[in-house]
């Protein structure tokens, strides 16, 4: 076949002869199998890219359901939030009132630390200075006794003996005061202490002390307490020495140490059968200088018992006496357990 | 026994008379210097102001000193006392009204060899200076 032939016929129409045309079918047939295969291709791809749109409505579904929960999570925390807030002004609002009340607390602090310092200063000044006259009063008229006597009638010598015992005992009532004064301010160390012990270490003391006295001592075993063992130390000492001054006019002198150990507090007392006092003045007796018996019967300053209600109170706990004329006195002391001690 | 030296370093003008009546009661009769306070002390000691012409070889075998004075007070005298090498090794012996712990404490820090608290007692207050006397002048005298 060449071109100059299909020219030479002259026709308008292409020459098709029939062999060109099944060639021409046969690829036709061929373009449709593959317009069919691209088109079967493109529906599975439709039918995929529709199954990608389900599930991914599905997920669209699940993050709004997602997206409700979170909120739900947000509302809550903002909620949560908003609660705190609330408890932080108000954590704030406690905090302002702790540091004020911490503020107010220091200036007390302050305040006692100056009134302490002044009483310091002032006993300082009454141990010095009160008792250097007094010195000069006794000392002189003991002298004058002791090389102008001969110069004095009795009259004069009894004037200056009075002088002489009178400052020494004005003597004694200052240091007494000073040394109550003292304790206020000593610091507690507080421990287990064996007041038994304590007891029976004090009784022994006095009965070598006055070895001419029999007293009979009743002193209940195991008392502990929680406490400053020198204070209460010195509680024992002066409620003893009461006990064992007062009965020095019996035959059958009894002494009694004891104690209840209750569950808020452990009550003790010091009991004898001495001379006892009237109960209408009980309570006159924890103040300092208050006496209840002559002089030169019992002797004492009358500063004992005074002592005794302030370490007692230091302690936090309380004293209480009991007694009747000639039959005898009951001291008592508390002392609470303390919450401490379990440590 | 041969007459010793004693500075006595007192303000008060009765407490001076009653610690020289003392001493002359314990019969240990010494020579007693009287410093009316700290400064006077501290001058009789080391030859200075007042007893600047003083002559150093004679120095106090004791010094009884108070506390409480005007101008130089008894702790300052006693720390000038240890801190110096001339007076390092002198006995001295707080003699005071004071029943104060701190000043107590306070001495025997700075290193005093007693402290005595003066006795309203006349009697008792012969007994304590009786006492010291003894043991610092004829006691430390073996030594
Ligand atoms: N065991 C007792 N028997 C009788 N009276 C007592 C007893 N204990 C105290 N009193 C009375 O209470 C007063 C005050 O007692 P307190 O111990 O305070 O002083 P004092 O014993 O007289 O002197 P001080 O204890 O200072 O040497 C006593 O003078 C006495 O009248
Ligand atoms: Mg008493």
């Amino acid at each position: 076949m060449s071109a100059s032939s299909k020219r030479l016929t002259g026709s308008v129409l292409p020459e098709v002869d029939a062999g060109d045309f099944a060639e021409e079918k046969a690829r036709l047939e061929e373009t449709k199998r593959a317009v069919f295969n691209i088109l079967e291709d493109s529906a599975r791809e439709k039918e995929r890219l529709e199954e990608t749109h389900r599930a991914l409505l599905n997920i669209l579904e699940d993050s709004a359901e997602e997206k409700a929960m979170a909120e739900a999570t947000q509302r809550a925390m903002l909620n949560l939030l908003e609660d705190f807030d609330v408890e932080r002004s108000k954590a704030e609002a406690a905090n302002r009132e702790l540091r004020a009340s911490f503020e107010s607390l220091r200036l007390a602090n302050e305040a006692t630390e100056a009134a302490n310092r002044e009483i310091e200063a002032f006993s300082y000044s009454v141990s010095h200075d009160l008792r250097t006259p007094l010195r000069g009063v006794a000392g002189f008229s003991q002298l004058l006794l002791a090389d102008y006597s001969e110069k004095l009638d009795d009259e004069g010598q009894d004037y200056l003996r009075r002088i002489a015992a009178a400052a020494e005992r004005m003597g004694g009532l200052i240091d007494d005061l000073l040394k109550l004064a003292r304790l206020s301010r000593a610091a507690m160390e507080r421990g287990r202490v064996n007041l038994t012990a304590i007891v029976e270490k004090i009784l022994e003391r006095l009965r070598l002390a006055h070895s001419d006295r029999t007293v009979e001592t009743i002193v209940a075993p195991g008392v502990t307490v929680f406490g400053d063992e020198r204070l209460l130390t010195i509680v024992l000492e002066n409620l003893l020495e009461n006990a064992w001054k007062f009965t020095q006019n019996r035959e059958a002198a009894t002494i009694e140490f004891g104690a209840k150990p209750g569950s808020e507090e452990i009550a003790c007392f010091v009991r004898d059968n001495g001379a006892g006092f009237d109960m209408t003045y009980a309570g006159k007796l924890f103040q300092p200088f208050q006496r209840l018996h002559k002089l030169d019967e019992f002797p004492g300053t009358g500063i004992g018992l005074a002592t005794v209600k302030r370490i007692i109170e230091r302690h936090g706990g309380r004293v209480w006496i009991e007694g009747a004329m000639d039959h005898g006195t009951t001291a008592h002391f508390a002392i609470p357990r303390s919450t401490e001690e379990e440590k | 026994m041969k007459s010793k030296l004693i500075l006595l370093v007192e303000d008060n003008p009765d407490d001076v008379k009653l610690t020289l009546k003392a001493f002359e009661r314990s019969r240990l009769a010494n020579e007693v210097e009287v410093a009316s306070d700290g400064v006077e002390a501290i001058d009789f000691l080391f030859g200075t102001g007042k007893h600047a012409s003083r002559d150093l070889s004679i120095m106090p075998e004791l010094v009884l000193l108070d506390l409480k004075m005007p101008r130089m007070d008894g702790l300052e005298v006693l720390r000038r006392i240890r801190s110096d090498e001339r007076t390092k090794m002198l006995p001295v012996v707080v003699l005071t009204s004071s029943l104060e712990d701190k000043d107590r404490v306070e001495s025997y820090r700075l290193g005093t060899n007693s402290y005595v608290r003066k006795p309203v007692d006349f009697h008792q207050f012969v007994d304590a200076v009786l006492q010291l006397g003894l043991y610092w002048m004829v006691l430390n005298e073996t030594a």
